[in-house]
């Protein structure tokens, strides 16, 4: 069932909390006996996260982070436990909450919260009112940094806990969600601190939102219905990276894709890539799976959910539990059959149709599956590792300082351009810096095993000049 | 002895070179076929075979007919659609490998691009007539015109008169009578003699299949024929990977149109179907499905391809190609409610499928050239569609047809047919045969090398518990692929 809206009373933060971090700051988990439990999933992630493990190397060597404080409101997942790690090995102390009460693993929390260096905070199945507890808790560490998912941290610091802003160098973002928000608060002045939006990264946008995420969406619906693709009809709204991710996948299981758009460039890649692009109310109706992937609103209302066949299968792949209107799907029910299956729920409505909405309307790669698999969460968590050391200030000289000669050396003069520039003035969303990205997708080719060219030194003149014609 | 005079209608002959230096190419790439001449190089299976071929003149058949004169074989050929004949390797063909455009040592062959009806009855009765009043004893065809053309000679020299056509008769059908009535007149007795002296057929296509299947039922067959089309390593290449190369290749050369984006309709999702909408997909084209078969349609389905009819999107689509072997299957009254320039092809055997006269009736209709095999039809609106080949083959029509490698698959069929009821004829009383399935493997083997293929080797325990031979066949007639 759709749970109350109602904002609910907000956590209090003790008074007089303001710089020192409290010593005193506690894991707030479920269970922490699940510890043990939580270390084979940290493990499983660690193989599959081969770029996380050499940046941990490389963080434990240069100790970018040393004396510094994180606060992070992420997924508590094992992938997550494996960029925490990552941190702490450079020296951060890191206090974690949890982005979204339904993707909480508690083993994984327990595990984490077991680490030196590390606080959870963080329980599955939270409300909203525990929700903004544990970003305020995280909050009370007086972060030097921080990485958010979804915004809310940020938000919340910013509204109620401004006392905060001038002890911040700056911090990640990790969603095109959370970096709109963000964007907005920038544009009217009210963003504190420099903020990296790493949604944007290229490396991010090509393997965890299209690959990663297209994967898991399909994998979370497989999960909560076991319905089979092939022969379906199935309507993803949006397509940028994660819809055409979805996309993809899907024809790749047979299913016939539609695409809905508001978007005119999109809806042209869509149809170039032989979608049928229509819009929402004329899909609707052919809709036995719906997958919605804008980070906009109301993406489902009451007219399209009124539109779809009877036995229509709705999920959300955006980040927010706001694509698909839940209050309006109530108020068409005439019935509602929770848990039909885990993470799927039966309305009936007047006529007798009825529509299985999955995970509560919330990020079903997430919820019903396990968020993007760690071999696509590698690459963003890399990019959001390097880039908190770039805030902190760290010297990252690829040549001299890192240990990884194949990779760095493609990448070298990319990366000391990159990050040359410094993060800028307060108060400014910052783009991926390109050597950031550079470095990432190095050592990504490094660990997959693969070779590229360098450019000779005649080829780089040739591509730097303008004088040569044909 | 005066050098025999190699007899021929071609477009030009001083395109030899150039058909030899294609026919080169063509036989790396036709690894099934080589192997073959090799193979019986020395035993000159088909020693005495008079073949008379009718089938697609391109650069893959002449490797072909090269094959079947290796390995004994006399020869002599026509294309088997009006459009479809690469002039060049006619040339070369009748040219021969050791000839002049001069002094021509090679094989008869009467093709060129651009036929009409009269003059391709014409090819088709020049391949049947053999010097010296012999007929071919072995016919390879493609289609089953020449054995249409055998069957109905002998018939009409039964009845000892031509039939009058019909108001609803085809152009090429009042063709066929008016050939069968000069020859009934001239040379009375010749197809029936004729259709005694074949051994039997061999045939390469669906089209072909079903005529004969039907003649089969009807008692009316007059030798044996091998389906040569139903070999797994004919149908389930040729057909399929065949067609997802050629039609768009077909496509972007009579059109140059972009098919990322665009909505195709393909109507059939048989074998040719099922390659014809791979293609398009992968080209970024929607691709929806034409179906009158429930398996078919759910195939089509399963893959994710709309399907729908024909009517639910005549008027939303850009290109449309048929793929049934059925005919009527796009009407004139189709066309009409099409986009403006909606491409209209056809990968069918015959050019039948789109109602091409009918189209021609309509009041006000205008018909443009744009270039070969490339017109505009105007309607009396003002909105035109695109007809590619007149309705023919359009991946014959407006390209080069189906590539080397796949068709040394289906050749390498045609060859290992053609011996088998040549020198096996007793074992093949009247009726209508497949190739046994270690003859299929065989035909897959062959092409395996040049792919790099590794094969793996069953176990004899293996074998055993499956029991198959070690060595094949592999499967049961009832597997599918």
């Amino acid at each position: 069932m759709p749970r109350s809206a109602a904002a609910g009373g907000r956590y209090t933060p003790p008074a007089g909390a303001a710089r020192a971090a409290p010593a005193s700051l506690r894991s707030d988990i479920a269970d922490a006996g699940l510890a043990l439990a939580g270390r084979p999933g940290i493990a499983w992630a660690e193989r599959a996260m081969p770029v996380l493990g050499m940046l941990r190397t490389a963080f434990e060597t240069q100790q970018p982070f040393a004396g510094l404080t994180v606060a992070a409101c992420l997924h508590v997942t094992a992938e997550t436990a494996v960029l925490v790690r990552a941190l702490t090995a450079g020296g951060a102390q890191v206090h974690l909450a949890a982005s979204n009460p339904l993707s909480t693993q508690d083993d994984i929390a327990a595990a984490l919260a077991a680490e030196p260096g590390v606080t959870v905070q963080a329980r599955s199945g939270g409300d909203r009112d525990s929700y903004y507890e544990h970003i305020h808790r995280v909050l009370d560490a007086a972060p030097d940094l921080v990485m958010d998912d979804g915004g809310d941290l940020v938000n919340t610091l910013h509204a109620e806990r401004s006392e905060l802003i001038a002890g911040v160098r700056g911090g990640c973002e990790a969603t095109s969600t959370g970096a709109a928000r963000l964007r907005r608060m920038a544009a009217t002045g009210s963003l504190g601190f420099p903020l990296v939006a790493a949604d944007v990264s290229a490396t991010r946008r090509m393997i965890d939102h299209k690959y990663g995420t297209g994967q898991s969406v399909l994998d979370g619906i497989l999960r909560a219905t076991n319905t089979l693709v092939a022969g379906k009809t199935l309507v993803v709204a949006g397509f940028g990276p994660c819809g055409s991710g979805v996309a993809e996948r899907a024809r790749g299981l047979g299913a016939q894709v539609i695409v809905t758009e508001v978007d005119p460039v999109r809806a042209l890649a869509a149809i170039m890539q032989g979608f049928r692009v229509l819009p929402m109310t004329a899909a609707a109706p052919l809709g036995e799976l719906v997958v919605t992937a804008t980070g906009s609103r109301d993406v489902l209302g009451s007219r399209e959910l009124s539109l779809l066949p009877d036995g229509a299968i709705l999920a959300n792949a955006g980040h927010f539990d706001v694509e698909i209107d839940i209050q309006a799907l109530t108020g068409l029910a005439v019935d509602v059959h929770p848990a039909v299956r885990p993470y799927a729920d039966e309305y009936v409505l007047a006529d007798g149709r009825r529509l299985i909405l999955l995970a509560e309307g919330r990020v079903v790669n997430l919820v019903a599956g396990e968020g993007s698999p760690p071999g696509a969460m590698d690459t963003s968590f890399a990019v959001q590792a390097l880039a908190l050391a770039w805030l902190a200030g760290a010297k990252l000289d690829p040549v001299a300082g890192w240990p990884f000669p194949d990779a760095a050396g493609v990448a070298a003069v990319e990366l000391a351009a990159g990050l040359s520039a410094e993060p800028g003035q307060p108060g400014r969303v910052l783009d991926v810096p390109a050597g950031i990205d550079a470095q990432v997708a190095s050592l990504t080719l490094a660990s997959l095993g693969t070779r590229i060219d360098s450019l000779t030194a005649a080829q780089g003149d040739y591509l730097e000049s303008w004088r040569q014609g044909s | 002895m005066p050098a025999e005079t190699v007899p021929f209608k071609v477009a030009d002959l001083a395109l030899a070179d150039f058909g030899r230096r294609e026919i080169r190419l063509a036989e790396h790439e036709m690894p099934g076929l080589m192997a073959v001449r090799a193979e019986y190089a020395a035993s000159q299976p088909l020693a005495g075979a008079r073949i008379t071929g009718s089938l697609h003149m391109t650069v893959q058949t002449a490797v072909l007919i090269e094959t079947l004169v290796a390995i004994g074989a006399k020869v002599r050929w026509a294309s088997c659609n009006i459009f479809s004949t690469q002039d060049h390797a006619a040339a070369a063909v009748v040219v021969g490998p050791d000839g002049t455009p001069d002094d021509p040592k090679g094989t008869p062959v009467f093709a060129w691009k651009g036929e009409s009806l009269e003059e391709y009855w014409w090819c088709t009765q020049q391949a049947l007539t053999w010097a010296g009043d012999s007929g071919p004893n072995m016919l390879l065809d493609d289609g089953g015109d020449a054995t249409l053309l055998v069957h109905k000679g002998a018939e009409v020299e039964a009845a000892g008169e031509v039939p009058g056509a019909k108001d609803d008769d085809s152009d090429e059908w009042r063709v066929i009578l008016s050939v069968l009535a000069s020859s009934l007149a001239e040379t009375p007795g010749k197809w029936t003699a004729m259709a005694a002296g074949i051994k039997g057929v061999t045939e390469e296509t669906t089209t072909g299949v079903h005529r004969l299947y039907e003649m089969a039922k009807q008692g009316t067959l007059q030798f044996p024929a091998i389906n040569v089309n139903d070999s797994v390593t004919k149908s389930k290449f040729d057909n399929k990977y065949g067609c997802r190369h050629s039609l768009v290749d077909g496509i972007n050369r009579a059109t140059d149109v972009l098919i990322g984006g665009k909505v195709a309709v393909i109507c059939g999702y048989g074998d040719v179907g099922k390659g014809c909408s791979e293609s398009l997909r992968g080209q970024g084209a929607r691709v929806i499905v034409t179906e009158i078969d429930p398996i078919c349609a759910l195939q089509a389905a399963m893959d994710g391809f709309q399907v729908a009819t024909l009517e639910d999107v005549v008027g939303t689509a850009d290109i449309f190609v048929t793929a049934t072997g059925n005919y009527n299957i796009i009407t004139a009254e189709h066309m009409s409610r099409m986009k403006h320039q909606a491409i209209v092809g056809n990968i069918g055997h015959f050019d039948n499928e789109i109602d091409m006269a009918g189209l021609a009736r309509l009041p006000g209709i205008k018909r443009i050239n744009i270039k070969p095999q490339v017109d505009e039809w105007t309607f009396a609106d003002g909105h035109a569609v695109i007809v590619l080949s007149e309705g023919r083959l359009l991946n014959l029509g407006n390209a080069t047809g189906h590539p080397s490698f796949v068709m040394s698959n289906s050749f390498t069929n045609q060859v290992i047919a053609q011996v088998e009821i040549f020198t096996k004829t007793e074992e093949y009383p009247v009726g209508v045969y497949v190739l046994p399935k270690h003859l299929d493997e065989k035909v897959a083997r062959l092409h395996l090398d040049a792919l790099g293929v590794r094969l793996t080797t069953l176990t004899k325990e293996q074998a055993a518990y499956i029991g198959v031979p070690v060595d094949g066949p592999f499967k049961s007639d009832l597997y599918r692929y």
